[in-house]
């Protein structure tokens, strides 16, 4: 599938309209393609009742007296839905924002004891946050499905995710050290796809046996 | 006394007899009707499972079952569930042989964790899944999925879609076409005589290769931590070629290019006036385009 067919297809897919066949072709296009990924976001399905809503609607014949009567007062003395505040405040809350985010950030990012990692950079620390988010989840998930598992099986997971761990841990710390690089970025992200996905399937697996 | 010798060989040979009845493998020998189209899920954990389309709307299972197995079988219609369970639950066995003829349309599923899965004859849809046995399918499927954790992976043909997926072990990719969506940890992936519309090969440790051509339109994407990439195309490749390394080197030997060889930690030129996406990138693997 390319690019333009996905785009003309985008819409039934967030819909949930696409046949199986095509969804499981357009599905495998936006897992190669991070413009169309983007995409995606946007297709949100609207609400149902947004579809029976006319086309048009044509203004009452002459509105604007109205209008303006309603903004005369509020050029004067401020609106009642605005938030009057001073510079400073504004500024000392954005601050405050920023450095809550920040800290969560780092908390959980915050690397095993023994291991260095790399601060994200970016638009990449939101992303990572997720990443780390979910794999921590799906790592609790194997971990309590542990006895499971055949003990050959849990030596290829561990040896796999071990290989993973090493390669994230390589291009954060390099990302580190170069900040920004987005061939680093890919790489970062590309890594945490990989342990993701991993992770995934080994849960599936303790969850089948 | 030369009357109760005898009697006593022949309670030996009785009691041998029914003990080899007891380990012995079964045969295996069923078949039930099913739609064209049908859904047909199979269990097979340990031992190797044959799957062969055909053109009749009916399944046909032969084998044999290992000791302290039973084979199952049931499902009309569009659906139908089949394979071997241990007759005590968690218990582990080992061996045992299912040869299963399904309509060639089916959709067809199979899991199993220490056996390995072979398809062909099929033009429907497979999802295939091991710990660590090997999977083979060859023909033209409408969706190919398999996965293993260690275990070898090998897909023969021009499927539309293909995903395969596994930890340690080896993807072959022969003839495919379509797109593909290929992944191992340290394995290594090898396309041979290939011609993909779109592509993604992932390793993380394990090398890429790829041999053959790209749609005109196509996109090929190939990621790898410290594997190396080698890319061998025709020289006369209609593409944007954007190759980076971080830690290691891209060398491009297109003689259409140029004369002589480009070099460099990234590199990013377009051939033949252009056409397909190709993006190569990996954090220390080193990247090599050879022209055929």
């Amino acid at each position: 599938m390319t690019c333009d067919e996905l785009r003309d297809r985008l819409d039934a897919y967030a819909r949930g309209m696409l046949a199986a066949a095509e969804a499981a072709a357009l599905e495998a296009h936006l897992e190669r393609c991070v413009s169309c990924e983007a995409l995606l976001a946007e297709a949100e399905p609207q609400p149902a009742g947004t579809q029976a809503l006319p086309k048009s609607v044509e203004p009452a014949s002459d509105l604007w007296p109205g209008i303006h009567a309603r903004l005369a007062p509020r050029s004067r003395g401020g609106g009642r839905g605005r938030i009057a505040m001073p510079g400073w405040m504004l500024a000392a809350a954005a601050v405050l924002l920023i450095a809550l985010s920040s800290g969560i950030t780092a908390v959980l990012l915050r690397p095993p004891p023994g291991r260095t990692a790399a601060p994200a950079t970016g638009a990449l620390a939101p992303l990572e946050v997720q990443y780390a988010s979910a794999a921590a989840e799906l790592s609790a998930e194997l971990e309590r499905a542990r006895g499971r598992l055949a003990p050959a099986t849990v030596r290829i997971i561990e040896r796999n995710l071990a290989v993973i761990d090493s390669a994230l841990a390589e291009s954060r710390r390099a990302l580190a050290q170069d900040p920004g690089n987005a061939t680093l970025e890919r790489l970062v992200i590309a890594a945490w796809r990989q342990k993701m996905d991993f992770l995934r399937r080994a849960t599936a697996l303790s969850t089948e046996s | 006394m030369r009357r109760v010798a005898l009697v006593c060989i022949a309670l030996a040979a009785f009691s041998v007899l029914t003990g080899r009845a007891s380990w012995a493998q079964q045969k295996i020998d069923r078949r039930i009707a099913i739609a064209a189209d049908a859904s047909i899920r199979i269990y097979n954990m340990a031992g190797t499972t044959r799957i062969t389309g055909w053109e009749r709307d009916s399944i046909a299972v032969s084998g044999a079952a290992p000791p302290g197995t039973s084979f199952f079988m049931g499902g009309s219609g569009r659906v139908a569930k089949l394979g071997l369970e241990p007759d005590e639950k968690g218990k582990e066995v080992t061996g045992g042989t299912l040869e299963v003829r399904v309509p060639r349309g089916a959709r067809v599923w199979v899991k199993s964790a220490a056996g390995s899965i072979e398809v062909s004859g099929m033009t429907g849809e497979v999802d295939l899944s091991t710990v660590g046995g090997g999977i083979k399918v060859v023909g033209t499927l409408r969706l190919v999925t398999a996965e293993s954790m260690e275990g070898d992976l090998e897909v023969s043909g021009a499927s539309p879609l293909v995903r395969v997926k596994t930890g340690g072990g080896k993807i072959l990719l022969r003839q495919a076409g379509g797109d593909v969506i290929a992944s191992t940890v340290s394995g290594p992936i090898i396309a041979i005589e290939a011609q993909m519309s779109g592509a993604r090969l992932e390793t993380v440790s394990g090398p890429v290769s790829y041999s053959g051509n790209i749609d005109r339109r196509g996109t090929l994407n190939i990621q790898t931590h410290s594997g190396d990439i080698e890319l061998l195309l025709p020289t006369t490749i209609g593409a944007e070629f954007d190759l980076a390394s971080t830690g290691g080197l891209a060398t491009v030997a297109l003689p259409a290019k140029s004369g002589k060889p480009l070099k460099g930690r990234s590199v990013f030129f377009t051939n033949a006036g252009g056409g397909a996406q190709i993006v190569a990138r990996s954090f220390k693997g080193q990247i090599s385009v050879f022209g055929q």
